[in-house]
């Protein structure tokens, strides 16, 4: 095969594969543009949803939007500390002659990351939403009300909070990967200085965290970003109702939840299909922001020894 | 050392300790729920669990998930033929041209896709392959899978190409082979094992996925997809079925759910082994 | 087989910004082995690899000058032609990790669809008695390389090329990470590859020790510059420049 053939071969493969993203984002833009013209800002800033057939009904983006942020944000704060202490765990506490303690470990974690989605949906849905509705948000209800966050009388295990845990389990192992490959990185020598100064377990670890900083920065970006664009798991904990994620305890809905429950009808609904689609435009954009601002700060991770 | 710099090094180790066990905490729970429900299920339907299609919704039968099993087949055959071709030969375009602008952004913009909401993919093959052709089908649901497997497959290839050292493809050269015969005879014959892992990692991914069928394969849940024929029609598969019988009331299905739930975890941990097996790289 | 001369003539070679070879010109006559010797850096490698025009695979690298394959002229011709005419053995021994030791050696003259059947099997062993492995391998040709020690890998990589009958022989550095004993056998190979085939064999050295032992003229390049370049008994004995005087006694 001559060199011009070969290079027919594979490029257009190759501009195929890079069409596709260019593609999804005009898609998703031109069917995004009746509903941005019709509701203008208020597709961002409206709490309102009522479809009406035959007609453009009224809706807005917002409570799907506050959702989906709610429960991003929630997943990550309760994913970082399950992350780096399973990183501390791996790379200083068990490596201490337990080799096959840590690949067991690193394999779980691995798992962790190829289990369906859907797998960690069931779940959630059929074990973890009616545990944490019966124990925890009973519990929190009783004794934090105080708290607007707790404030609502939980009534169901589908909440914005369960939503936030379940994305925390599987975004875990995603940041755990990220922060891990870059803490690995740390130079011996940096590690043999903390060392030298007779510092504890505590002390050691706690500066070389602070050299991996952006690296921690980034696993947590890039697991916002994954917790915004999962759709199956959190339709199936979230409640799915046009409430306010003020509380947690209470239902509510996010963008790719929304999407999943009413885009396959939406044709039937003036402009809603619209509005889905201008839904996940925003989705597209998270996705592809904190990827992009993960990945600039992991370029600053650079250790010069 | 003064002691309370060895009590909080303790508490320390010890809440380390205790949060990285909660990390995993949950695999066992979920792997071990999966294990008991959906076994009794798989036990109490035996062989027709694999092969029946479901029974009527609330009745105290329980029938199969023989229609979803054999299309979850189709999709990742379909999807693969798809697929793995268009992964690999981007892969060595991106290989082999790395200085050019076009693969550049083909690096870019595949890895990219990555970070895209897999719903996304499904609401794009939805827009431009369903509402045009009139009909939810099976072929549609492979091409939004086909766009999932892509980032994974390309970014593992990748890496294997790139880790083939530059003398072997000096020495392929040197006896006169074309670049044609350079790639497919020698760079990916050494890193046969890597582009078998990343073509693996695809089908894992492809098989698990549940949003890009949403709204592109529809549901069939009595009709078998039997022949190529069928790749036009709509059709089921396993993910689906779990996510769509998990929200109904009814008992006999939500069985069926976490039969199929053990099914897919099955398979997919079996591709994952498989991986582990063959990740031991060819001796240079 | 005709007897091919290689002429390198005010040959410059940049890459990326450096200007690596700075008016080379040389001449290696057929049937005899020709020396590249100088200190690591000096563009020696970068010399072979305009001749087979692997320069082509270096990015950024930009060629001016002549260089003649006999009547070919090499910078001009098909790349794949030049690398059909030429071999060329790497200082890291490179056996292809996936095909066996009989496939190594058999891969040149299947792609060009030289030989096969009983006749493959012929050359392929021919080829392995000219590098001086066949007593070693020929019970396991099925075998693949990566049980063979490293001086037998190079050997096999010497082997490969040879079984094109390549008319000129680059080498570059191919003794430099290998045992002695596998040196004398490349050492060997490679001269009585010159003799009987009337080969033009050109080899990159860094010792100027190898040069001496084995070849018919020496080329002396430092910094990009050719230096001296004459037969090997004058260049070694009575070195005209003073820079290859202290090469020779290991200054530079």
């Amino acid at each position: 095969m001559s060199e011009a053939r070969f290079k027919l071969l594979v490029a257009p493969p190759a501009i195929v594969s890079s069409a596709i993203l260019v593609l999804l984002f005009i898609v998703l833009l031109y069917y995004s543009l009746p509903a941005i013209r019709e509701y203008g800002l208020g597709l961002l800033a409206s709490p309102t949803w009522k479809p009406v057939e035959g007609a453009p009904g009224e809706y807005g983006l917002l409570i799907p939007l506050a959702g989906t942020l709610v429960s991003a944000v929630i997943a990550v704060l309760l994913a970082m500390p399950l992350a780096l202490a399973s990183v501390v765990f791996t790379e200083e506490i068990l490596p201490r002659g337990l080799h096959r303690w840590r690949e067991a470990f690193v394999s779980m974690i691995d798992v962790m990351t190829g289990l369906p989605t859907i797998v960690y949906g069931l779940w959630g849905a059929a074990v973890l939403a009616p545990l944490l509705g019966d124990t925890l948000y009973k519990w929190l209800h009783s004794s934090l009300s105080f708290i607007p966050l707790f404030s609502c009388q939980p009534t169901t295990g589908n909440t914005i909070l369960t939503a936030g845990v379940l994305l925390a389990i599987m975004i875990t192992p995603f940041i755990y990967a990220v922060v891990r490959e870059s803490y690995r990185q740390i130079p011996r020598t940096y590690k043999e200085a903390a060392l030298s100064l007779g510092t504890t377990r505590y002390e050691y670890v706690r500066i070389m965290m602070g050299m991996a900083k952006p690296a921690i920065l980034a696993g947590a970006l890039i697991g916002f970003g994954r917790a915004a664009g999962e759709t199956v798991a959190v339709a199936l904990v979230v409640g799915n109702t046009f409430n306010m994620p003020s509380c947690l305890l209470a239902p509510s809905y996010t963008v790719s939840s929304l999407i999943a429950n009413q885009f396959a009808n939406a044709q039937l609904y003036p402009l809603m299909l619209n509005v889905l689609v201008s839904g996940g435009l925003i989705l597209l954009l998270i996705g592809i922001a904190s990827n992009i601002l993960g990945i600039m700060y992991l370029r600053r991770v650079r250790y010069v020894a | 050392m003064p002691d309370w710099r060895r009590v909080k090094d303790r508490l320390f180790t010890a809440a380390t300790v205790a949060l990285a066990l909660l990390a995993v905490a949950p695999l066992f729970h979920i792997l071990a729920t999966v294990v008991v429900r959906g076994g009794s299920v798989i036990l109490r339907g035996g062989v027709s669990f694999f092969t029946d299609p479901p029974a009527y919704p609330g009745s105290g039968e329980l029938g199969g998930v023989g229609p979803a099993l054999l299309g979850t087949l189709w999709l990742g055959l379909v999807t693969s033929l798809i697929g793995v071709p268009l992964a690999l030969l981007t892969a060595i375009y991106i290989v082999e041209y790395r200085e050019g602008r076009l693969a550049r952004v083909a690096r870019v913009f595949t890895s990219s896709l990555l970070e895209v909401p897999t719903v996304l993919i499904g609401m794009l093959v939805f827009l431009v392959v369903v509402v045009p052709m009139g009909r939810y089908s099976l072929a549609a649901g492979s091409i939004a899978l086909a766009i999932v497997m892509l980032p994974y497959t390309v970014s593992y290839v990748e890496r294997a190409l790139e880790g083939v050292p530059r003398t072997y493809r000096e020495a392929g050269y040197s006896i006169g082979m074309t670049r044609a015969q350079v790639v497919f005879q020698v760079v990916m014959g050494i890193a046969s094992r890597g582009v078998a892992a990343g073509i693996l990692i695809g089908v894992a991914k492809v098989l698990s996925e549940t949003a890009p069928l949403l709204f592109t394969i529809g549901s069939a849940r009595g009709s078998y997809p039997t022949g190529p024929q069928s790749l036009l029609e709509p059709g089921d598969a396993l993910p689906l079925l779990i996510f769509q019988f998990a929200q109904t009331p009814y008992s006999n299905w939500q069985d069926l759910a976490w039969g199929a739930a053990l099914l897919l975890t099955l398979i997919i941990l079996a591709i994952f082994t498989l991986l582990r097996l063959l990740f031991r790289e060819v001796k240079l | 087989m005709e007897p091919v001369e290689v002429k390198v003539s005010d040959l410059n070679v940049w890459i990326g910004g450096s200007h690596i070879l700075k008016g080379v010109s040389m001449k290696a006559p057929p049937g005899a082995v020709t020396a590249v010797m100088g200190p690591s850096g000096s563009g020696k490698s970068t010399l072979i690899r305009v001749i087979n025009r692997l320069i082509d695979l270096i990015p950024g690298a930009r060629v001016e000058g002549k260089v003649l394959l006999g009547s070919l002229d090499a910078l001009r011709a098909d790349p794949y032609e030049v690398r059909r005419r030429t071999g060329m053995v790497f200082q890291e021994p490179n056996p292809f990790p996936h095909m066996t030791i009989y496939d190594n050696v058999a891969i040149g003259p299947r792609i060009h669809g030289l030989a096969r059947g009983e006749e493959l099997d012929r050359l392929v062993e021919w080829a392995l008695k000219m590098a001086h492995l066949w007593d070693e391998v020929k019970d396991r040709l099925r075998d693949y390389p990566h049980q063979l020690s490293g001086g037998q890998k190079q050997r096999l990589s010497l082997a490969r090329a040879l079984a094109l009958k390549p008319r000129v022989l680059l080498l570059d550095e191919p003794t430099a990470n290998i045992d002695p004993v596998s040196t004398v056998k490349i050492e060997r190979s490679i001269m009585e590859y010159a003799k009987t085939t009337m080969a033009t064999v050109i080899i990159v050295t860094h010792t100027p020790q190898q040069a001496a032992r084995i070849s018919d003229h020496i080329l002396f390049i430092y910094q990009g510059r050719v230096v001296e370049y004459g037969p090997t008994r004058e260049v070694v004995l009575h070195p005209r420049h003073d820079l290859t005087r202290k090469f020779l006694g290991g200054e530079v």
